[in-house]
């Protein structure tokens, strides 16, 4: 942490910072402007805008992380507060019980393993094979349990944020397709297949919605980011 | 001036969770992340004084619902795999879009089923208010 805020206060460091800063509130402009659709979401935007300055200024991508590394930084503490909404929607989570439970345990399986089973039979290298495996999660935990288990944690960050942007755009459709009319049964699916953009769309789907995507999200994050590093203990 | 004294309980709050679940994580050699133990630390606090969670809601509301700030860092830090992810391009675009659509219709189809299965339906529970990501 030490080093975050030394690099902060350096001028590079304010320099970027504001540069991050001030795309994100681009993002979230230009999302405004397209009804929220999920290609137009904050991060896809910032990303953009950021990329442009550093190629602007011919910055290398490692000098801007380590100017910015205060935000890379912060991704410990915001998911500690993730607690608030899992305590909040507790007692949904007990009124569901087992069914609930099961139902996000079978997305969350069922989501990673067949991306890896795809990857594995098409030949790709371990290490993205491994980082594929965290793809349904939300972005700060999948980054850390990618790194225990020997995948990429900025690769990690992407395949998250991809699957994230797909769910939300096809989410739609597949409902139509399996003719599946519940809206906790959506809300469910969006939280535990398609983390936190995946939510984001459920709460334009309704309030009701977005209940269960939160639960899912947090529900199958914290699952898989136990699960992953514990199934690797034994078996590599 | 209440809503600052929540405000910085609020964080003292936070802070603690993360760095003794760093402390946890790092003594026990437990293989979970640190800051995920920290997340159970504040769960558990929350049950225990449900009072603290107006001083929390008070400091997190506000970096949670703008977290997609935090991640660029690391979404661009993929621009120093771009070859590996070439090679694989066609492999990873698969993974993704056509697995996600899949276990997403399936999961939802799956959830529908065994709530559908419950005898006296799914009520509406009273619940407290929708938390924004």
């Amino acid at each position: 942490m030490k080093e975050a805020l030394y690099q902060t206060f350096s001028l590079t460091g304010l320099l970027w910072l504001s540069v991050s800063i001030i795309g994100y509130i681009m993002a979230l402009w230009v999302n405004k402007k397209c009804k929220g659709h999920p290609l137009a979401h904050p991060i896809v935007v910032t990303t953009l805008v950021v990329s442009i300055g550093l190629s602007l200024t011919d910055t290398s991508v490692i000098e801007y992380q380590q100017s910015a590394s205060l935000l890379h930084w912060l991704l410990g503490p915001i998911t500690v507060a993730l607690a608030l909404p899992i305590y909040r929607q507790w007692n949904k989570l007990k009124h569901y019980g087992w069914r609930l439970m099961v139902s996000i345990a079978f997305g969350g399986i069922l989501a990673p393993f067949t991306a890896w089973l795809t990857l594995f039979a098409l030949d790709a290298p371990y290490a993205i094979q491994i980082t594929m495996l965290a793809k349904s999660i939300t972005t700060p935990l999948a980054m850390e349990s990618s790194a225990l288990v020997g995948g990429i944690p900025a690769l990690a960050a992407v395949f998250v944020i991809v699957t994230g942007v797909v769910g939300a755009i096809v989410a739609t459709g597949m409902f139509a397709i399996l003719n599946v009319q519940n809206r906790q049964a959506q809300g469910i699916a969006m939280g535990t297949v398609a983390h936190a953009i995946g939510t984001a769309k459920a709460i334009q789907m309704g309030e009701d919605v977005a209940a269960m995507a939160t639960l899912g999200l947090c529900v199958n994050g914290i699952f898989t980011a136990l699960a992953l590093p514990v199934i690797f203990g034994f078996f590599v | 001036m209440r809503d600052v004294r929540n405000t910085i309980v609020g964080a003292v709050l936070v802070f603690a969770a993360y760095y003794l679940g760093l402390v946890i994580v790092n003594v026990s050699y437990l293989p979970i992340p640190g800051p995920l133990m920290g997340l159970f630390l504040l769960l558990a606090m929350l049950f225990v004084f449900p009072q603290l969670e107006v001083h929390t809601a008070r400091f997190v509301t506000f970096p949670l619902k703008h977290m997609p700030l935090l991640f660029i860092p690391a979404v661009l830090g993929v621009s120093i795999y771009w070859a590996d992810i070439q090679t694989n391009a066609l492999a990873i675009a698969i993974a993704i879009i056509l697995t996600t659509s899949i276990s997403l219709g399936v999961t939802a189809w799956f959830a529908q089923y065994l709530f559908n299965s419950k005898s006296g339906g799914d009520s509406e529970v009273a619940s407290k208010k929708v938390e924004r990501k």
